[in-house]
């Protein structure tokens, strides 16, 4: 892991070894750079990343955009350089689906899981891809999609 | 005689002369009925043990309740850690539908006579969380309810008021406690 790495130029080296994967890169502060990736590709992204000294996959979350559209946001960081990496994936809503990173950040679990039982979206390969923290009854229900109807809850 | 044979129905025991057999529950309506009771409820209003089982944000206040700067021994009120020692379950804080079973495995726990206290506006309709997808905000349809304290979160004084207001409700004998029949294997 060479140092002189873990900073903003990671973006450059990114968008160079991705050229088809990676677009809209930005670097908006002196610690976020934010880029769109290709879905198909986010196992190798993360893998370069990973193997450049971004050793922390902070969170996985996701956004619905009806009526056609959901991301998926990772936000990956380093323990030696104050920079995070916002990456957003563009899937089709009727068929949410993106390949799981539990082989490469082993934390990746419990945040897919609960992408998945709030948004529906599945993580292909994920070995544990059931709800973590809603009752398994609510399974389907995806509450924090746009265009659930549970509100109010009265139980 | 006549009494007698309510509980031993199924035995077929010759009695030897003058001797009278009573069951438990023949026993308890009678306490039930007579100044007894009142002293019974006397002591029980005054060992009301509660559960430390903190829940939500309303769970500090909670924990300060039992501490020595409000003494709550002064009225009988003691912190326990176990459901089994406790009488008192206080709901402090938002339910979510994941953690309903065992907040009921836990009440199931507590020997009767056994009270609820609503800490808080999320244990009493959900509060910030009543539009959410996960939180139980009709808690008062599936325990028996005796004292609300309002508030987010309500001071250990309003907690403490609402233990006296539970007392109160205990020595007029208007609360909800079911005392258990020692005919249905209570206690
Ligand atoms: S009532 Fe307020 S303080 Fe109490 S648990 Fe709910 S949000 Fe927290």
């Amino acid at each position: 892991m060479g140092d002189e790495k873990i900073d903003k130029t990671i973006m450059i080296e990114l968008s160079n070894t991705f050229k088809d994967a990676v677009s809209d890169v930005d670097v908006p502060s002196p610690n976020r750079a934010v880029a769109r990736i290709d879905p198909g590709k986010v196992k190798e992204i993360m893998q370069f990343l990973l193997d450049n000294g971004f050793d922390h996959l902070s969170c996985v979350s996701g956004v619905d955009y009806p009526p056609d559209k959901m991301d998926v946001v990772y936000h990956v960081t380093s323990y030696s350089a104050p920079l995070v990496i916002t990456l957003k994936a563009s899937i089709p809503r009727d068929d949410p689906n993106i390949d799981s990173l539990c082989g490469i950040y082993w934390n990746a679990n419990w945040y897919e899981r609960e992408t998945y039982e709030l948004y529906g979206i599945k993580f292909n390969d994920c070995p544990y891809m059931k709800v973590l923290l809603l009752t398994e009854e609510m399974e389907g229900d995806w509450p924090l999609r746009k265009d659930y109807a549970g509100y109010p809850d009265l139980t | 005689m006549e009494e007698g044979g309510l509980g031993m129905g199924e035995i077929e025991t010759e009695l030897p002369p003058n001797v009278s057999v009573t069951s438990a529950s023949a026993i308890q309506e009678f306490i039930k009925n007579s100044p007894l009771q009142k002293i019974l409820n006397w002591g029980r209003k005054n060992s009301l043990w509660f559960m430390t089982h903190p829940m939500g944000c309303c769970g500090i206040e909670q924990i300060c309740v039992g501490v020595a700067h409000y003494d709550t021994d002064r009225f009988g009120i003691i912190p326990r850690c176990s459901p089994r020692q406790a009488d008192v379950m206080m709901i402090s804080g938002y339910v979510s539908k994941k953690y309903l079973p065992a907040l009921q495995r836990v009440w199931d726990q507590m020997l009767e006579p056994r009270w609820i206290l609503m800490m808080g506006e999320c244990a009493i309709s959900g509060g910030p969380w009543w539009e959410s997808y996960s939180t139980v905000t009709h808690l008062d349809e599936i325990f028996p309810v005796d004292i609300y304290i309002p508030g987010c979160p309500p001071r250990p004084e309003a907690l403490l008021q609402g233990f006296i207001e539970l007392q109160k409700k205990i020595v007029a004998e208007q609360d909800r406690t079911v005392i258990p029949n020692p005919a249905d294997g209570g206690v």
